[in-house]
């Protein structure tokens, strides 16, 4: 069953995510061990050489970004976990808050400690309750048992969390735009540079990692580097938890070994495509990341070098499975619906781009599209390649001319003949 | 001082400046919309971006208003990378623009028009129709907002919260929806620099309303000029119709009156910002004009008047002279020359401030409300007006002096612009000269000097204050 596991090691009960449960797993051990016997730069040093990847979607490696935070520079650093989770077909840091908030809420303490941080926050979105709720209790229980305040364990070490609720921007994900957005103001992003972890919040040096990523740094910690990187492969140690939707028999979030094969996943573990029908697509990583055709995806191990190699990414294991028979201008307009709605409105190319690529696919769909309209969805994908402010206008821009590059005969089809070749519902039934 | 080299030519740069700030201090045009050099740096608009070459060929592109500058960098700002990222930026700051510039207030100075005519030139590639939006949106009682032409680079949020202080606008909503409004229960209408944001605006989105569709730019002339407001003396431009435009038909009227007032950017004084005091300079200016002398309010002729006026002064014994605070150096200079020695002289306030004016901020307003109380007081101290009994003579220059307060059988010379009660009331009255009518300079509370020019040509009727004072000090039989 994909691999080992390394946070979903435990069966889900209803005092599971309870503090009591957690410390009879061994809960707050890391942390024991990490204040009583380690250093701060000996922390960011084990998470550097367990090389863990970002999981929100980056994949940039933690311990680097952690590492630009120099200790003791005379002013104060933050920590932001990122539990934002807006990206389509993205639902896994959900289960860690819901089944595991301590586990987040020891690596919090483990990095804030690494990086020399008194208050660090969950910007939490806006959307969850039960992860809220749960995450909420935990923070309680945890203040209550002495894990967060001052003097923690006995030590020195002290430290605060606060959670703040999003109010439903899915830019609010990126970690400039949801700095600003605890900061109180607008969620826009900003520009770069200066690095969050240069200026960041209140233009602190402020490290922003996802959930996942801060959950990995406990396990990290428990096992040392050395163990964490039996796990998954030489470039990619550990595992992700993908959470699958779209024409799947068997969706919800799992936890896969890096280069675990794809092909095993999707029809062993997930039980195959709905209805028995061919796979036509998959978008791996939440919308945002480029489009693998059905052949390209089975091909694949699930890890970062062979994503990147056919020409995609990880993202933020929101994996979307696409049955055949799925009309993909339609789904691109649904893609860019999103787009439209969420772009912030701060720069040009984003702004008036994802209003124009919604107002294009919309026409294509009504039947009045024309071939010059290809042409000008790739040069908008082109203006807002690498000049926004933020990711969101280059990654609606990718996803955009991933779909159009590989399924461009439908396209071509719907225009042509003012009609999808994948006329009327799509009905994929469950037949188990 | 790292040395860079933007497109070949070496360029000194300070250390923490941006390539933009690097590249306008040496006269490198890069075209931006949202930077400004007042204000923080959005970096929204993407305009300015500008291709950094590498060594290895790994060329990278940024928006310039936001990269550091680092030693032996080399920028590019016309690649063929550069103009094509600009035409872009063009084409989608178009899409959802009315293009209406036929009736724009803002054509003929537009940064959009003209970056539009300079790096895009090509008709729209749309094909979809406009997003609409709120024309004519009143965002205060001076400003309306179209928010169609409106292309979000927020300079004018960023004016309120960073220079006025007023943190009176914002942008509501998200996308190509976002709409720049006033913020609830925000203080914009109360915001005595808020006309700025007109000038701020890099397209005709910010329009103001005394302004609004009366005149093309191409048709008006900017007359360096000095606000005569307050003390603070900030330089501003007056635009009036040029006078190789004069109309014909119309409203004569229109050739001589003030369209609209502007800064004149001036590091010394006002940096590149005026109140709204000043772009209501019509407001004082075109009051009803004094335009006969008269005596005991009987009207005569100029010289007449200044005969009158002549035998009077020669003929007292202790004149006082209340000397305007709104007068130039060189007319406060031709008095003191012609007059100061047969006058006890005293600085008179000619304006307070009025009612719900405010006295005093941390920007520009001062709270002596004359421009050019300074250049007075060094001419003729800072005592306070004083009579005596035995004063037969008060020249009063300029408005602001209660009658009522004049001592008792003293006769009166009384010089005036205006059309006000008082003119009848003194014994002989001289109208004279506006600022508007000619040149000058006014020292200004930090004795920073500045010069005003003239406008409009001054009535005949109507006397120029410099040459007055000679013709006044001259004894009556040397004219006749």
């Amino acid at each position: 069953m994909s691999g080992t596991k390394l946070l979903m090691t435990f069966p889900v009960t209803a005092t599971s995510h309870t503090l009591a449960d957690y410390r009879a797993r061994g809960g707050y051990g890391a942390l024991k061990k990490a204040l009583t016997q380690m250093k701060p730069e000996e922390v960011t040093h084990e998470v550097t050489a367990a090389a863990v990847r970002g999981h929100g979607g980056a994949a940039f490696p933690a311990g680097r970004k952690w590492a630009v935070v120099k200790l003791n520079d005379g002013q104060p650093h933050y920590l932001c976990c990122n539990a934002d989770e807006g990206e389509p077909g993205t639902f896994k840091d959900r289960w860690i808050l819901e089944h595991a908030p301590h586990l987040l809420l020891e690596s919090m303490l483990i990095a804030s400690y690494a990086i020399g941080v008194r208050h660090s926050f969950v910007y939490i979105r806006g959307e969850f309750d039960l992860p809220y709720r749960r995450l909420a209790a935990a923070v309680e229980e945890a203040y209550q048992a002495g894990y967060f305040g001052e003097r923690i364990l006995g030590t020195d070490f002290a430290c605060d969390v606060a959670i703040f609720r999003g109010a439903g921007s899915y830019v609010c994900g990126e970690a400039s735009a949801l700095i600003t957005s605890i900061e109180g103001k607008k969620g826009y992003p900003r520009n770069r540079p200066p690095r969050t972890t240069v200026r960041g919040l209140y233009q602190r040096p402020t490290v922003v990692n996802n959930v996942e990523t801060l959950a990995n740094v406990a396990e990290i910690i428990a096992r040392g580097a050395e163990a964490y990187k039996q796990v998954g492969t030489p470039k990619s140690p550990g595992t992700q938890l993908v959470s699958i939707s779209g024409h799947i028999n068997r969706p919800g979030v799992y936890e896969i070994e890096y280069g675990y094969p794809l092909d095993r996943f999707l029809h062993e573990d997930c039980g195959g495509v709905l209805g028995g029908r061919a796979l036509k697509a998959v978008i791996p990583g939440g919308i945002s990341t480029k489009v693998l055709t059905g052949a390209e995806a089975e091909s694949l191990t699930y890890d970062h070098a062979a994503f990147e190699k056919a020409g995609s990414s990880l993202g933020s294991g929101g994996m979307i499975v696409i049955a055949e028979g799925t009309c993909m201008v339609r789904l691109l307009q649904v893609m860019l619906r999103f787009y439209h709605h969420e772009s912030c409105g701060q720069c040009t190319p984003c702004r008036d781009g994802m209003g124009w690529l919604h107002r294009i696919i919309d026409r294509i769909v009504a039947g009045q599209g024309e071939p010059a309209d290809i042409e000008r969805m790739y040069a908008i994908s082109r203006a807002n390649d690498g000049t926004t402010i933020c990711g969101m206008g280059d990654a609606a821009g990718y996803a955009t001319v991933a779909i159009l590059d590989k399924f461009r005969d439908e396209f071509d089809y719907c225009i042509a003949h003012k009609r999808s070749r994948l006329d009327g519902r799509l009905e994929v039934h469950d037949h188990a | 001082m790292p040395e860079l080299f933007i497109n070949g030519q070496l360029v000194l740069a300070e250390k923490n400046q941006t390539v933009m700030q690097a590249a306008v201090a040496n006269g490198i045009s890069i075209p931006y919309f949202c930077w400004h050099p007042q204000l923080s740096v959005p970096g929204n608009c993407r305009i300015c971006i500008v291709e950094v070459e590498e060594e290895k060929g790994d060329n990278w592109t940024d928006i310039a208003c936001n990269m550091p500058v680092s030693e032996g960098m080399r920028v590019l700002t016309d690649s063929p990378v550069v103009l094509a990222h600009r035409k872009a930026m063009l084409q989608l700051m178009l899409l959802n623009h009315p293009v209406d510039c036929g009736i724009c207030d803002k054509a003929g100075e537009c940064t959009l028009q003209d970056y539009h005519f300079q790096y895009n030139g090509a008709p729209s590639v749309s094909r979809d129709a406009k997003v609409r939006a709120t024309k004519f949106h009143p965002l205060s009682d001076r400003i309306v907002l179209d928010n169609e032409r409106c292309i979000l680079c927020s300079r004018c949020v960023r004016f309120t919260h960073e220079v006025s202080k007023s943190h009176a606008l914002g942008i509501q909503g998200r996308g190509d929806h976002s709409l720049v409004r006033a913020v609830e229960n925000g203080r914009f209408e109360a915001d005595p620099y808020s006309d700025n944001v007109i000038d701020l605006c890099p397209v005709g989105a910010l329009l103001s309303r005394s302004f609004l569709h009366k005149a093309r730019v191409w048709y008006l002339k900017a007359t360096p000029s000095v606000c005569p407001g307050c003390e603070r003396g900030c330089t501003v431009q007056i635009w009036h119709r040029k006078p190789e435009w004069k109309l014909q038909a119309l409203d004569p009227r229109q050739n001589t009156s003030i369209a609209r007032v502007t800064p004149l950017e001036n590091s010394a004084v006002n940096g590149p910002w005026i109140c709204n005091k000043a772009r209501d300079l019509a407001r004082i200016f075109e009051r009803p004009r004094a335009e006969h002398a008269m005596l005991s309010g009987a009207p005569v002729a100029l010289p007449v008047a200044i005969a009158a006026a002549q035998r009077l002064i020669g003929g007292v014994e202790h004149p006082v002279a209340l000397v305007s605070s709104w007068g130039s150096n060189e007319e406060l200079a031709a008095f003191k020359e012609c007059l100061g020695g047969r006058f006890a002289s005293f600085v008179k306030q000619d304006c307070r401030f009025e009612p719900g004016e405010p006295t005093e901020d941390h920007l520009l307003i001062r709270p002596d409300k004359n421009p050019n109380t300074a250049g007075a007081r060094k001419l003729f101290g800072d005592t306070a007006p004083a009579f005596h009994e035995q004063t037969d003579l008060v020249l009063v220059w300029g408005e602001g002096f209660d009658f009522a307060r004049l001592p008792c059988g003293a006769k009166t010379i009384f010089l005036n612009a205006y059309q006000q009660p008082e003119n009848a009331r003194a014994d002989i009255f001289l109208p004279v000269s506006i600022q508007t009518e000619r040149r000058g300079h006014y020292t200004n509370f930090e004795g920073v000097v500045s010069a005003f020019e003239p406008c409009f040509p001054k009535d005949p009727s109507i006397a120029d204050a410099e040459q007055l004072f000679a013709a006044l000090a001259a004894p009556p039989e040397a004219r006749v």
